[in-house]
């Protein structure tokens, strides 16, 4: 921890306002708090400085008899979590929200409503998560829900038209189903309403069943999302190793984080070719993906395969580089970077790329603050948020590299945040493979105990992505995912609002948005079924 | 009445084929393997193939996904609006066998299924061909795409062995 | 000009398409594509399949047989299966044009015979597994061909008659 006293004043505070602090971890801080305080709880943690991470809901009866809310937030400069329980009687489960002080949580509080049914007081609630034809009553994430049930189809009103402008959820722009809403006045667009949640898929779920085990679940994390799976497959672990008090050998983690930093090339460079061709210039499209080609073909010959790679295992990984493939990753990175700084400045050099992406989704530092956005979306808004400076992990604490900031907020902004990523990567990976050590590439054996808690986070190439785990037996007890994407759409409305339609594809893929990281699972009931959804098709 | 429908078909389409890209929920892995396949290194074009923004317009749906429950609705929509014949070419694990959540609560579990409650509803499904892969290669999708056009042999052949010493 | 500089790039490059299926994929040697189980080291065991995420690989017993059957369609290519097999005998290949009109075209099966129990006549162990154990270490026939539940009542009964509590 880097400044003790700040964060034993703030835990003083928060005792102060009736917090009671369970446990104290190397970089996490428990603290328990009543229904009725968590709100005075939050809001002084909040001003204080912290981040909100997430929230996550878990069904603890067999633990300590009643249903819980965890509120997970960051002191960034502390590089400390604050994670604040709130318990709840299963015979009358409400919580005072925290939203009105902590608009972050807005989402993650629906979540826990419709996959558990607690409800929360203080605040508009709708269903989120679960799909339309979701009977009420119904909450998959108790414990008595089997993982494979599946309760027959509630048919409820159609909802009538809007005049709106469906974009979604299949939709030639998108490669993902989803929904948005715009409104518009003329060709400017007043509010957005957004559907998402096509690709819940009960991952959460699936990974408390009998089906899985600790070893299992890294195959299923990659699969959350196939561009940014080994963030969540190394969180995960990474969680667990947490949880259990696991030492990896050094080896290993160099070897995650050298597959980490191949990710984000990959995905930064998916993410410009397809701003490119939401420009309108396929060019730039086709040149930046024939270049990622390359590094898709490095990641097959380091991992196994081009995407979902498979080498994560609690405690290690299950490949290792040898010579060869290190000579193969110098040489790839360098004529990478040769020809990304090429195409760099011919996509910058063409004046419809500067003129339509600058001044356009601007998004504030106020707003970005009080939504707490991550990773480029925060950073082009001036917000100096990076979990690998913050929340050092793996063999990040033995590389040297810059966190690129700009302040602009707009879409230009956030493409540039992008391009400097690329660069850094670069040198990372070159670091990296200059100190790596030798050693062993998994531990010997280990041992995962019941009932402990753990943090991890990982800057995924969209944002902080986050894994909440409570251990079990055999398999964790709860498993909780707060994908980047998540935290990012909530500030659409905020980019979308005052600007002409034409500027909304570009602005809604500036986030970089990734659906199946959204989406991942969890269902929940809502009862009203009030939706104002919008249709792309 | 419908096999002759699809072997006008495929002779019309050989060397142009119009696909409609449908994803009912996967992790986007095949997706964006999909769209790597129009790309430089792989390039369809070459072939013909070419996306279209509209299912009424397409000759083959690329279809990919464990059809979530969220998604079903829209997903039958979507394939009632493709004119006969109807072409599916399934990729991926989630598509072709349920991939693996194929039994959770919020997922049907592949195409099979899905095309078993198409088939209730009177949504005709002509002609379908499985790749399986997680996420599918390029050329496996390229593969693919050709045995759909009955340009190339399948491999693939179901076997079974009794177990012995030799 | 800015067309130029894009033209140059797309010029000094070049062709980079590999024109499969013309031309060769675009592979690397540590590709993990299907795998393919060899019938002649299967023991039946079943520890593949409790380590496939999936359950791409199924164990099925159906009377006197039991059958491994493994569905490449909803196979995700980990090659765990491969590395837990204590036989050996799952290599992981390189093929990927797996693609097929039939999902029963896609699945494999290894059948396996079963041994049953000279006394009650229920099923214990796979004749391959059987035969592995006898081959690396000495036990005597008649216990292999013995279930663990008749084993036992065996046992009971040598003891109680050593220990002089006469025939029952």
């Amino acid at each position: 921890m880097k400044n003790e006293s700040v964060l034993s004043n703030t835990v003083k505070v928060l005792e102060g306002l009736g917090a009671v602090v369970e446990e104290v971890k190397d970089s996490e801080v428990y603290l328990r708090a009543t229904r009725e305080s968590v709100r005075a709880v939050a809001k002084a943690l909040y001003s204080s400085g912290a981040y909100l991470r997430t929230c996550a809901g878990v069904d603890e009866r067999e633990l300590s008899g009643m249903l819980a809310v965890y509120y997970i937030f960051g002191l960034d400069e502390q590089g400390v979590d604050v994670v604040l329980r709130v318990l709840v009687p299963e015979g009358d489960p409400w919580s005072a929200s925290i939203v009105p002080d902590v608009p972050a949580a807005d989402w993650c509080e629906l979540e826990v409503r419709d996959l558990l049914g607690i409800d929360f007081r203080g605040r508009l609630t709708k269903r989120l998560v679960l799909p339309e034809d979701w009977p009420d009553g119904v909450y998959p994430l108790r414990k008595e829900f089997k993982y494979d049930e599946k309760p027959s189809r509630v048919l409820r009103e159609e909802l009538p038209e809007e005049a709106g402008v469906p974009v979604g959820p299949y939709h030639p722009a998108l490669h993902e189903p989803e929904y948005f809403e715009l409104y518009v006045e003329g060709e400017k667009v007043v509010d957005i309403a957004y559907r998402g949640f096509h690709v819940h898929r009960g991952i959460e779920k699936l990974a408390e069943s009998q089906r899985f085990t600790y070893k299992q679940v890294p195959f299923l994390a990659e699969r959350i999302c196939g561009i940014c799976g080994f963030v969540h497959s190394s969180c995960y672990v990474m969680a667990v190793e947490k949880a259990a008090g696991i030492a990896v050998p050094e080896r290993a983690e160099f070897i995650r984080s050298i597959v980490l930093e191949v990710e984000r090339l990959h995905s930064h460079l998916l993410w410009l070719g397809v701003a490119a061709h939401l420009l309108g210039y396929d060019a730039g499209f086709m040149h930046a993906w024939r270049i990622r080609e390359q590094v898709m073909v490095l990641a097959e010959y380091l991992t196994g395969s081009r995407k979902t790679y498979g080498i994560n295992l609690i405690g290690g990984v299950r490949k290792d580089i040898n010579t060869e493939k290190i000579d193969r990753v110098l040489k790839t990175i360098t004529d990478l970077r040769k020809e990304f700084t090429e195409l760099v400045k011919a996509m910058l050099a063409v004046p419809q790329i500067k003129s339509r992406a600058s001044g356009t989704g601007v998004l504030t530092k106020a707003e970005a603050r009080a939504l707490s956005v991550v990773g480029p979306v925060a950073r082009a808004s001036g917000l100096y948020r990076d979990v690998r400076k913050d929340y050092p992990y793996l063999a990040y604490r033995r590389v040297s590299f810059k966190v690129p900031l700009y302040t602009e907020g707009d879409n230009l902004a956030r493409l540039l945040v992008r391009v400097d990523e690329v660069f850094e990567s670069i040198e990372i990976i070159k670091q990296l493979i200059d100190v790596l050590p030798d050693g062993s590439i998994m531990v010997e054996e280990y041992d995962i105990p019941p009932g402990r808690r753990a943090v991890a986070a990982i800057e995924a190439p969209r944002g902080e992505d986050v894994h909440f785990v409570i251990t079990g037996v055999g398999r964790p007890y709860r498993w909780r995912v707060r994908a980047p994407t998540y935290q990012n759409i909530p500030a659409l409305r905020a980019m979308l609002r005052g600007n002409p339609l034409a500027d909304a594809p570009l602005t809604i893929a500036s986030i970089d948005p990734c659906f199946s990281c959204t989406d991942r699972a969890i269902v929940l009931d809502v009862k009203s079924g009030r939706m104002g959804v919008i249709r792309l098709k | 009445m419908s096999s002759v429908n699809i072997a006008r078909a495929l002779r019309a389409i050989k060397r142009s084929v119009w696909v409609y890209h449908l994803n009912s929920g996967s992790c986007n892995a095949c997706d964006i393997e999909v769209l790597d396949a129009l790309t430089p290194y792989f390039d369809v074009e070459r072939f013909g193939i070419k996306l279209v923004g509209s299912p009424r317009h397409a000759d083959v749906i690329l279809f990919t996904g464990p059809v979530t429950r969220e998604s079903l609705p829209k997903v039958v929509k979507t394939i009632k609006a493709m004119p006969r014949p109807r072409l599916i070419l399934v990729l991926g694990s989630c598509g072709v066998g349920g991939g693996i959540w194929w039994d959770t609560y919020s997922t049907l579990g592949g195409f099979k299924k899905l095309e078993e409650l198409l088939r209730d509803n009177g949504v005709e499904i002509d002609r379908v061909v499985y790749v399986p892969g997680c996420p599918v290669r390029p050329e496996a999708i390229i593969y693919g795409m050709l045995l759909l056009l009955g340009l190339v042999e399948q491999k693939s052949k179901k076997a079974e062995v009794i177990a012995s010493e030799s | 000009m800015s067309i130029a500089k894009i033209l140059e790039i797309a010029l000094r490059t070049g062709r980079v398409t590999r024109r499969y299926p013309y031309e060769p994929p675009l592979l690397t040697p540590e590709f993990r594509g299907a795998v393919k189980i060899d019938p002649s080291k299967c023991w039946g065991c079943g520890a593949c399949v409790k380590v496939c995420p999936p359950n791409a690989l199924t164990l099925k017993p159906a009377g006197k047989e039991v059958t491994l059957e493994y569905f490449v369609g909803r196979c995700i290519f980990c090659g765990m299966c491969a590395e837990v097999c204590p036989a050996g005998a799952i290599e992981v290949t390189k093929e990927f044009e797996l693609s097929s009109a039939s999902l029963d075209d896609l699945k494999s099966r290894v059948i396996h015979r079963l041994t049953r129990c000279s006394i009650c006549g229920s099923p214990i162990w796979t004749e391959a597994e059987l035969r592995t154990v006898v081959k690396s270490s000495p036990i005597a026939e008649e216990y292999t061909l013995v279930c663990p539940k008749c084993r036992r009542e065996k046992l009971v009964k040598a003891a109680k008659l050593r220990l002089g509590a006469g025939s029952e």
